[in-house]
């Protein structure tokens, strides 16, 4: 038990076995902490007392295997998707629609009457859409080396969810989708492919032919516009202007 | 000539061209082989139209030996003439593909030599890519019509999709405006590819290695505005299309004015609210269980201009409402303006564990402007009450439309052209969105 009499919070390293072992160490303490946040992303507060949560992987395997065997599969896929989501206070959120899982099992995702159902699907339905977005609005460059080079800035922790698309279509080409907010990338060098840091510091070169082809694909997307139809807010309907930063075909 | 210049004039010769989509085919990619085809499609870029990109939709050559009234490439247009050798059309697609620009090729052409010259030269193009690149990606092409049936099975063995565009919702139309074309030249490659896939499917059942013939099936595409035909004759036409020829998808594009030709209407800009009214009846017909004869008949040969198709058919059954949103199967909740086929799914999904009421649907994602006239929550109406039905009519409109009605009394013709988009956009002409569904899927 805690020493806190108002608010309390957990604080976690920021990976999901951490966020787990907040979920379990909740559940067995009985308490319903303020907020879970990540250690990076804490604000202290007078009357807030904040919690170190160790991550154990032991504690996080049972709950991840309890989520699987006594809710759902898909109740799993929500949490983890809501955790990539990074949004405020989500940890909360995905604690108590699995509390709620726990207490109804499978039938969780049909309760969407209650607000921590209806918040962590909503996460996880974004985090979703921002990775099937990107699968198509990522776009590669070609350096000298030969290496393709992706960068992106999405809303959302999304590379791990996108690079299995990649390493499956373009499996004989070695690349690098790099999430440029976060300094992290998926690499593949035609064999496998991980997660990494990176903190990229001198400018990349394009191989030679690289400019060209960005050329080639510019034109194109200026000729198939129809002007009689022109309706620039349509397409920013469909593709915001945040993602512009680094589409080709918009300058980026 | 530089590629530039090819894919400047070339691009430009497609774009009529409506469809776009990558979906239908879905094959897992091959190692060391690049490409790989996802069953939902995936689009890459949206044009400053705000149609989606997913295919390098792209003419071969924009020579053509017909003179299609209709056509910018029509024989008779003095324009500039290119073409792209099998050579360059697959390395630009391969480049493309790399660089995650595209989904695959969508390759049509006009008719160089003769219909046979001009299919095998876009056949080679595609045996290009499928085996000096290993291309696994989608590829759409265009049936030539006239082209001998053989080249249509070379071709649908290496494929995902086919189209022949019928062009104009009717015979009469067509002798009129491609006079070259005939009826049965298009119907009978449509005929051919429905039966080859037919058969194929039959033959996968007791042989194991039958080849694949074109698994996202055919579509076609038809233009709007430049013939008389209503509404109601083009909707009998796209359900025969789906019901008797299988068709995936039926492409309907507002007709520009790209040529003038005494033989054809003069509009100043293409009448793109028909379009977009002709695709909300067009999903109707394919996900929500409505017949076209439902939706119009002799007394409403067309669609409502002021409401979409679903609220203008309920309004018409209003007998029918409310419904109570806890008990009515799913059948009848998709037919509620207001609730589209996710929250109906929802719907069902949540009332197995409570009972639902306004606020809830809400939340579900319902359109409760619209629905909220009819349907009730545990015995609850939260809609008004009306003396007629154009007052009911007048709440489904998007709020501009309703206050210009009342203010103005207009006659709705009038009405019509001023909500077409304009070219320049403004918070005004962002009316024709308030209804628009995903144009990711209509692309």
């Amino acid at each position: 038990m805690t020493d806190c009499f108002n608010y309390f919070s957990y604080q976690y390293d920021g990976t999901f076995e951490g966020l787990l072992t907040c979920i379990y160490e909740a559940y067995y303490r009985h308490e319903v902490p303020e907020h879970i946040c990540r250690g990076d992303t804490v604000q202290e507060s007078l009357l807030d007392c904040s919690i170190q949560i160790p991550t154990d992987r032991r504690k996080a395997d049972k709950v991840l295997e309890s989520i699987r065997v006594k809710i759902s599969k898909e109740a799993l896929r929500h949490a983890f998707y809501a955790y990539l989501s990074e949004l405020d206070d989500i940890g909360v959120w995905i604690y108590r629609y699995l509390r709620l899982g726990w207490k109804v099992g499978s039938a969780v995702d049909r309760h969407l009457r209650e607000e921590e159902v209806w918040t962590v699907q909503e996460a996880s339905r974004k985090v979703e859409g921002e990775a099937n977005r990107m699968l198509g609005l990522l776009r590669f460059r070609e350096l000298k080396g030969g290496i393709y080079y992706a960068p992106m800035g999405p809303d959302h922790n999304i590379v791990s969810l996108i690079a299995p698309h990649f390493v499956d279509r373009l499996s004989d080409q070695q690349w690098m989708i790099h999430d440029v907010k976060r300094d992290i990338a998926a690499v593949y060098n035609t064999k496998d492919w991980a997660i990494a840091a990176v903190r990229q510091k001198q400018a990349l070169s394009p191989d030679k032919d690289e400019l060209e082809f960005q050329q080639l694909w510019k034109q194109y997307f200026q000729s198939i516009t129809i002007q009689g139809r022109y309706h620039p807010g349509l397409q920013r309907q469909f593709m915001p202007k945040r993602y512009w930063k680094y589409l080709v075909e918009k300058n980026g | 000539m530089e590629l530039k210049d090819k894919i400047e004039l070339l691009a430009a010769a497609a774009k009529y061209d409506v469809s776009c989509s990558s979906s239908g085919s879905s094959r897992q990619g091959k190692e060391g082989e690049p490409g790989s085809a996802h069953l939902a499609g995936i689009c890459h870029s949206w044009s400053d139209d705000g149609r989606c990109i997913s295919l390098l939709k792209i003419l071969m050559t924009n020579q053509c030996v017909y003179d299609c009234k209709y056509c910018v490439n029509r024989a008779s247009n003095d324009t500039r003439r290119v073409m792209l050798t099998p050579d360059e059309l697959s390395y630009l697609t391969i480049s493309f593909y790399r660089r995650n620009y595209i989904e695959g090729l969508f390759l049509s052409s006009g008719v160089i030599r003769d219909p046979d010259y001009t299919m095998e030269r876009m056949i080679e193009t595609v045996k290009k890519l499928r085996f000096q690149y290993h291309f696994h990606g989608y590829i759409h092409l265009k049936a030539i019509p006239g082209c001998d049936p053989r080249l249509l099975i070379d071709a649908g063995r290496l494929v995902d999709r086919m189209s022949v565009n019928i062009e104009m919702p009717t015979g009469e139309s067509l002798k009129l405006l491609a006079p070259q074309k005939k009826k049965e030249s298009l119907i009978g490659p449509m005929r051919f590819i429905r039966d080859t896939i037919a058969e194929q499917r039959d033959s996968s059942r007791s042989i194991r290695s039958t080849p694949g013939f074109i698994p996202a099936g055919q579509t076609t595409q038809m233009i709007i505005g430049a013939s008389p035909d209503n509404d109601d004759r083009i909707l009998t036409l796209s359900e025969g299309l789906y019901r008797s020829y299988r068709m995936k998808r039926v492409y309907y594009s507002a007709y520009m004015p790209v040529v003038s030709h005494p033989m054809l209407p003069t509009v100043d800009k293409p009448p793109l609210l028909r379009e977009h009214r002709l695709y909300q009846a067009d999903w109707l017909l394919r996900f929500y269980g409505f017949s076209a004869g439902e939706l119009l008949d002799a007394d409403h040969p067309n669609l409502d201009c002021l409401v979409d198709p679903k609220s203008d058919w309920a309004v018409r059954n209003y007998d029918l409402f409310p419904v109570e949103i806890n008990t009515a199967d799913y059948e009848t909740l998709l037919r509620i303006p207001g609730i589209g086929v996710k929250s109906a799914g929802r719907i069902v999904n949540a009332r197995r564990v409570g009972a639902l009421d306004g606020a809830d649907l809400k939340k579900i994602g319902v359109v409760w402007k619209r629905a909220r006239h009819f349907v009730t929550c545990q015995g609850r109406y939260y809609g008004s009450s009306f003396r007629q039905m154009d007052q009911l009519k007048q709440e489904l409109m998007p709020y501009q439309a309703a206050k210009k009605l009342q203010t103005g009394g207009s006659e709705q013709l009038s009405f019509f052209q001023e909500i077409l988009p304009r070219t320049k956009s403004g918070p005004e002409s962002g009316l024709q969105n308030l209804f628009l569904v995903k144009a990711g899927e209509i692309g």
